[in-house]
């Protein structure tokens, strides 16, 4: 699993300044991890982008007061729809992942049942993919990394007197 | 489960005071779900402290280098708990999946051994052989069997897990280091 960058942080610097240096990481980690993402035959694919759009959406939430309300919200309902469709497809991975290793160790009398359970999960897995798909496209259509740049930028800019 | 509100934090205030504000409230939230949590038929509110544990983790693995040193032991912990919490959900939502499973097998071999008996007066037990999910419903009944015996050593885990923070006094040694502020970055303050 890709590890989450270490963002050098300051007890004493300005709580918005924080924010914007820790939105632009990690909302650049959460795009970097889209590569390859529909392949379900790399499941830490999708694992690795679920887990960076779970701690964008954590930091979004632990800066909210930095970013213009109005902006802020939009962004972080498009990412919390964003990791709805990731979890959605990494359910099943994770259920088919198990079940296979579990199926190891089972009696012949036991297996086919679970095969037959495999078999279910791997076109909810199908089903989960293309919604994913289309979250891909509507995050990249609404530009949802160039708005989190925006938001981070928002964050950083000195208040007006 | 919706976070608890966070009051009096201000965008032009330290990082550390602000994070200390966020973390006293989210270490209290997961702390509220004890003992309830410690219920095993208390699934609601073991989920909600999943949550609770995930939400301080994210916000002590971002600021947890404000603090005094706990603050890292603490996010080890609060992710560990988190893990485990979140192997004991898995649990609770593939045990009602397991059995929604075994039950659409055993009413589709129902459906298929009525229409089998035709105008017979009663079901001929002989054609339970040609159900046709016979060779499936053993390994329905082993996962069911497996995930419900996980979820009890799972669920004796986490309470031990949280006995020893509690010994350890986790909590009150959390709250201490958010009070204190770590003097490592102090250069790139500005």
């Amino acid at each position: 699993m890709a590890k989450a960058q270490d963002i050098d942080v300051a007890p004493s610097e300005p709580y918005r300044h924080a924010a914007a240096r820790v939105v632009r990481v990690r909302a650049a980690e959460l795009f970097d991890a889209a590569d390859g993402v529909l392949d379900t035959r790399d499941i830490e694919r999708v694992h690795d982008m679920r887990v960076a759009s779970r701690r964008l959406r954590a930091v979004l939430e632990i800066f909210a007061p930095c970013f213009p309300q109005g902006e802020f919200k939009g962004v972080l309902r498009d990412v919390k729809q964003l990791a709805d469709a990731l979890g959605e497809r990494r359910d099943p991975d994770v259920h088919i992942d198990a079940l296979t290793a579990f199926s190891k160790s089972l009696a012949a009398a036991n297996k086919p049942g679970v095969a037959r359970l495999i078999e279910e999960l791997r076109a909810r897995q199908s089903r989960a993919n293309e919604l994913l798909a289309a979250e891909l496209d509507r995050a990249q259509q609404r530009g949802l990394h160039e708005r989190l740049l925006a938001l981070a930028d928002a964050a950083e800019a000195e208040p007006e007197p | 489960m919706k976070a608890r509100r966070v009051k009096g934090l201000d965008p032009d205030g330290t990082l550390a005071d602000n994070a200390e504000r966020i973390v006293l409230v989210r270490l209290d939230e997961l702390c509220s779900f004890m003992p309830a949590a410690a219920d095993p038929d208390e699934v609601v509110a073991l989920h909600d402290m999943r949550i609770a544990a995930k939400r301080l983790r994210y916000v002590l693995e971002v600021t947890g280098p404000c603090f005094g040193p706990y603050a890292k032991t603490a996010t080890k912990h609060v992710k560990e708990l988190q893990d485990l919490l979140g192997e004991i959900h898995d649990c609770d939502v593939q045990i009602p999946e397991t059995s929604a499973f075994a039950e659409r097998l055993q009413g589709a071999d129902a459906a298929a051994l009525r229409e089998a008996a035709g105008a017979a007066d009663d079901l001929e037990p002989a054609l339970l052989k040609q159900a046709p999910h016979a060779r499936e419903h053993a390994g329905a009944a082993a996962l069911a069997t497996h995930l419900r015996a996980r979820r009890l050593l799972l669920f004796d885990r986490f309470l031990e897990l949280w006995a020893g923070y509690e010994r350890k006094g986790f909590p009150a040694r959390l709250e201490y280091a958010v009070s204190e502020r770590s003097d490592v970055h102090n250069s790139q303050a500005g």
